[in-house]
């Protein structure tokens, strides 16, 4: 089963994804990159319809930079977020995309945040959230992070192994 | 395997005699047809009928002192709450313990007669049940009604001469032996807390704790699970009662707040 | 389950005198399973109007953005705050455009008219107003909150025993309701203020 989700720790927020590229029973690949880097202090990761997956996703991706490019400045996290929705609410009552979204930066001003984004466009902020297959049973990372809460949580706890951040695009 | 029908049968003893006098008083008890055209139709409808507890959170699991089995105690059809106090630990006997999930009165009916059986067993063989005996009994009975619509997903959980036991029972004909198992539709919410928080060697107040954030957790996250969490220990010396926390006081336990009145700025249109 | 209910949600409003009360769960659910418990379906459009929307969130978010974008027109062209009335009337058209590929949502309208009256109205789907006198409910845990109201409300109540009366009926409500609950969010309106309270309730 598809598996993302993300968290908002002290100062920090991650994501997380499965790597595997799975039709039926078949795994074509296993090591499928699912988390998009928007810019230097965005990322967002998705799950759904492979097809639909890329295409959303890189959409979004060329959009934001389009932005910077334009005006000279990032859009924040939260506008990256509701431009991302608007999007996926136009496009639900035309041709949907199948696509769940975790959205996850930082910005100057309000800190990490993360921003939940289902396929039908609710958008809501969030300090935790999960997504496992559009119909599938409910997953089990929710109650896993909620056990403590995951705010007070420092870096070492929630990373154990740290990579470079990628460079920012 | 024949249909048992011995559970329907009537504990008053039967008098009577069949020589034409006792007309229309079936000598054997069984089930009364229903009138109708359809009967496919009739049972589907039927089999919605009594299946109201669908939503439920159930666990139990083995550790150094014996066996823990929590559940929530939640009974709804559709959305709606249709109980909030549901006893869904069933006693079979004092050393024995069975759960509920999924339909109400099939697991009520079952597990009543399962204590009958176990309690025969007993008085024929001058000892108590294994736990792997009885629920091997619920099982064989479970599975010879197979494709007829009863709705039992249970875990049988106990102390016999061999120690804990604790097996997974439903309606499909499952059977399975294990250490730790959650049913229901919060079981998923459930076992995300077990499984990060189990040690064979905790005590008794550590496991009675991990079973009850277990069954809390999963009814914040679950809608069909809620109202109290009830948790029991199966020792060598039988059952007991834990606690029973109404879980809309533990929350506040685990996650206290601090009460503050947000006053409205006047003239400003809150984003979305 | 219904479009209606995949989410979840419970709205109230209610006539004091003077005044009114609106108030909403705080539960953001995908059907049986809770995403969130600090979601708001209550917006507020100005000082003494709040509409809150119930159904499908997303919608509510859709039809909330088109309304506030509405609503700001309307101020830079009369200068002035729209009518409760007007209000109602521009939800009722913006929700009929859409008559045959509606937005799931149902609406809660409330606010304080000009000679301070407290006008109260829901609407379903396709923009069929509904004006009420007393109390409007809508959501997930409606027919338990007509019950409640029903059996609860006064007349001419004062802010604080509005408060109490609305906060009341809400919490009995969606304790008899899977998909809502989590909390609650209440506004009273008075002429001269806006008391916004968050209500501690059962988190399941």
């Amino acid at each position: 089963m598809e598996c993302v989700f993300g968290l908002v720790g002290n100062g920090f927020s991650i994501l997380v994804a499965d790597t595997s590229a799975v039709h039926s029973i078949l795994v074509h690949k296993s090591n499928e990159d699912k988390i998009m880097v928007l810019d230097s202090h965005k990322l967002i990761a998705a799950s759904g319809e492979s097809g639909d997956r890329v295409q959303f996703t890189e959409f979004i991706q060329k959009n934001v930079s389009l932005y910077q490019f334009r005006n000279g400045i990032p859009l924040t996290t939260a506008a990256a977020a509701n431009f991302t929705r608007g999007e996926l609410a136009t496009a639900l009552r035309k041709s949907p995309y199948m696509v769940n979204i975790l959205m996850a930066g930082f910005d100057k001003e309000t800190g990490p945040s993360l921003y939940y984004l289902d396929y039908i466009a609710t958008l809501h902020k969030v300090d935790k959230a999960a997504f496992g297959l559009v119909v599938a049973p409910p997953n089990f990372v929710i109650k896993i992070v909620d056990k403590d809460g995951a705010r007070e949580h420092a870096w070492r706890e929630t990373v154990k192994h740290e990579t470079t951040a990628p460079p920012s695009a | 395997m024949k249909l048992d029908l011995s559970g329907l049968e009537s504990t008053v003893p039967h008098f009577g005699t069949s020589d034409g006098l006792s007309h229309g008083f079936p000598t054997a008890p069984s089930f009364d047809l229903p009138i109708t055209g359809d009967f496919d139709g009739f049972q589907k409808e039927a089999i919605q009928m009594v299946k109201p507890a669908k939503g439920t959170t159930t666990l139990a699991f083995i550790f150094k002192e014996g066996v823990m089995v929590a559940a929530d105690s939640r009974a709804s059809m559709g959305g709606y709450i249709s109980s909030q106090s549901v006893k869904k630990i069933i006693e079979i006997n004092p050393h024995m313990l069975g759960t509920m999930a999924g339909g109400a009165a099939d697991c009520q009916f079952w597990h009543r007669n399962l204590g009958i059986k176990c309690r025969l067993h007993e008085l024929a063989n001058k000892r108590r049940i294994s736990v792997t005996g009885a629920s091997k009994l619920l099982a064989n009975i479970l599975y010879s009604y197979r494709g007829m619509g009863l709705s039992v997903g249970t875990m049988i959980a106990g102390w016999d001469e061999t120690g804990p036991g604790l097996y997974y029972v439903d309606s499909e004909g499952g059977r399975l032996k294990g250490t730790r198992f959650s049913v229901g539709s919060g079981s998923p919410y459930a076992y995300g807390v077990l499984d990060s928080g189990y040690r064979f060697d905790m005590s008794v107040e550590e496991a009675a704790e991990l079973a009850r954030r277990a069954i809390y957790h999963a009814t914040f996250r679950d809608g069909a699970s809620g109202g109290v969490a009830s948790v029991y220990h199966v020792g060598p010396t039988g059952w007991t009662k834990m606690s029973g926390d109404d879980v809309g006081e533990l929350h506040y336990k685990y996650y206290p707040v601090t009460p503050s009145t947000v006053e409205q700025e006047m003239g400003e249109v809150s984003g979305a | 389950m219904s479009i209606f209910e995949y989410n979840g949600s419970a709205l109230v409003a209610m006539v004091g005198k003077n005044c009114f009360a609106i108030a909403s769960d705080r539960r953001l659910g995908v059907q049986l399973q809770t995403i969130a418990t600090d979601f708001q379906r209550i917006y507020q459009i100005h000082d003494r109007l709040f509409i809150g929307i119930s159904g499908l969130a997303t919608d509510a978010q859709t039809l909330y953005q088109r309304l506030v974008f509405r609503h700001k027109l309307y101020e830079l062209r009369e200068e002035r705050d729209m009518k409760p009335e007007t209000f109602a009337s521009l939800v009722s058209a913006l929700l009929y455009e859409k008559r045959f590929g509606p937005y799931f949502c149902q609406p809660v309208i409330a606010g304080l008219g000009d000679d301070d009256k407290p006008f109260i109205c829901t609407m379903d789907a396709i923009g069929a107003k509904e004006l009420a006198k007393d109390f409007v409910v809508a959501g997930s845990a409606s027919e338990s909150l007509y019950g409640a109201c029903e059996a609860m409300f006064k007349p001419d109540m004062e802010p604080e025993e509005l408060f109490e009366t609305v906060s009341q009926a809400l919490q009995a409500s969606v304790d008899r309701d899977c998909l809502s609950g989590w909390g609650g969010h209440v506004y009273v309106v008075t002429p001269t203020e806006v008391k916004e309270r968050i209500l501690k309730g059962r988190m399941d």
